[in-house]
């Protein structure tokens, strides 16, 4: 598999180096992106569980929301950050590596499905936000939004038992060596 | 703060804790009990390429031939590849172990235990040297003997047991 010109940057890069050869840095930045991604994911299950019915239904939905999403977005901050981080010392491997793909795909149909909420369903809010039952487009939306931020945490798991192992011969290699 | 936002956020740190847990069961993915600690295998060999891995540093190589002239290779005519493991990609390159310091085409010498599947890798036992650039030893020896070599960790190469 042909490496793009980025990820070769981005592995060549002074971080990268930095991230590779410090004793500290990685278990840090680690321990740094799981509380992040802990963050992330228990701001989200309130406010999906809100818009499902099981917790939060005596307080408004917007309510919910407001003290919970501000907390999810610092957090996805800094896990967006320590995730680069930990991915740039090894990015070549991280690019072919199928799991980490499908995190970033995981990542990517979470935010369209935020999107797709904020813009369609939540317009709608003012008529719903005090009830327990949310409207289907609502409760619709909490259960891809569990499904995916789950998928996520299990595929970022993944990828530690999966990543690296290439027997491939590179054909640039000089093997012979006549004496 | 009210009650519920209170208890909300207890749920909240209740979460973290359980989630930061998990790593710490799960990481233990590598058993040393997967090597044949009994079995040493001494190669002296060409990097195909380095694994950084955070967790434990990998060197896929080709095994050279006991004439130290060409790679082992199969049937098929092509290289056979084998992969050494070891610490960490930190802790490897205190001992000079690198990306940069060991790329495509270096001819190294390291023992190693085996996987017990049988599969073609194996870890790291005793130190590891490195021949100089295009410079491999002479038939039946290891980098150790080839004048200019570098030395990567404490001790000698691992002694062979079969």
């Amino acid at each position: 598999m042909s490496t793009p010109a980025f990820v070769q940057a981005l592995y060549d890069s002074g971080i990268a180096v930095w991230m590779r050869d410090s004793l500290k840095a990685m278990p840090l930045i680690e321990a740094t992106h799981v509380l992040a991604i802990a963050t992330v994911f228990g701001t989200i299950l309130i406010v999906d569980l809100r818009l499902l019915g099981v917790a939060g239904t005596g307080r408004p939905y917007s309510v919910v929301a407001r003290e919970m999403l501000g907390k999810t977005w610092t957090a996805f901050v800094l896990a967006v950050i320590t995730g680069a981080l930990m991915v740039a010392p090894n990015a070549i491997t991280y690019y072919g590596n199928t799991a980490f793909r499908l995190k970033l795909l995981a990542l990517v149909l979470a935010g369209l499905n935020m999107v797709i909420f904020q813009l369609l369903t939540a317009r709608t809010m003012p008529t719903w936000d005090t009830s327990a039952k949310t409207p289907t487009a609502a409760r619709t939306a909490a259960i891809i939004s569990l499904v995916l931020w789950t998928a996520i945490i299990f595929l970022g798991r993944w990828i530690g038992f999966t990543k690296g192992y290439d027997f491939s011969v590179p054909e640039d290699v000089q093997f012979e060596f006549p004496q | 703060m009210n009650t519920q936002t209170r208890s909300a956020s207890r749920r909240i740190v209740a979460a973290i804790a359980a989630l930061a847990a998990v790593p710490a069961v799960v990481v233990a993915h590598h058993s040393f009990s997967l090597y044949n600690n009994e079995v040493t295998k001494v190669f002296t060999g060409v990097v195909t390429r380095v694994n950084p891995d955070a967790n434990h540093l990998q060197i896929f190589f080709a095994p050279m031939n006991a004439e130290r002239t060409n790679v082992e290779r199969g049937p098929d005519g092509k290289p056979i590849i084998w992969a050494v493991e070891m610490a960490g990609s930190a802790q490897a390159a205190t001992q000079g172990v690198s990306v940069n310091n060991f790329p495509a085409g270096t001819i190294f010498s390291v023992g190693m235990h085996p996987l017990r599947s049988g599969e073609l890798a194996g870890a790291r036992e005793g130190n590891l040297f490195k021949c100089p650039a295009k410079k491999p030893p002479t038939a039946g020896k290891h980098c150790d003997a080839v004048e200019g070599n570098t030395k990567h960790g404490e001790g000698a190469l691992a002694p062979a047991k079969p």
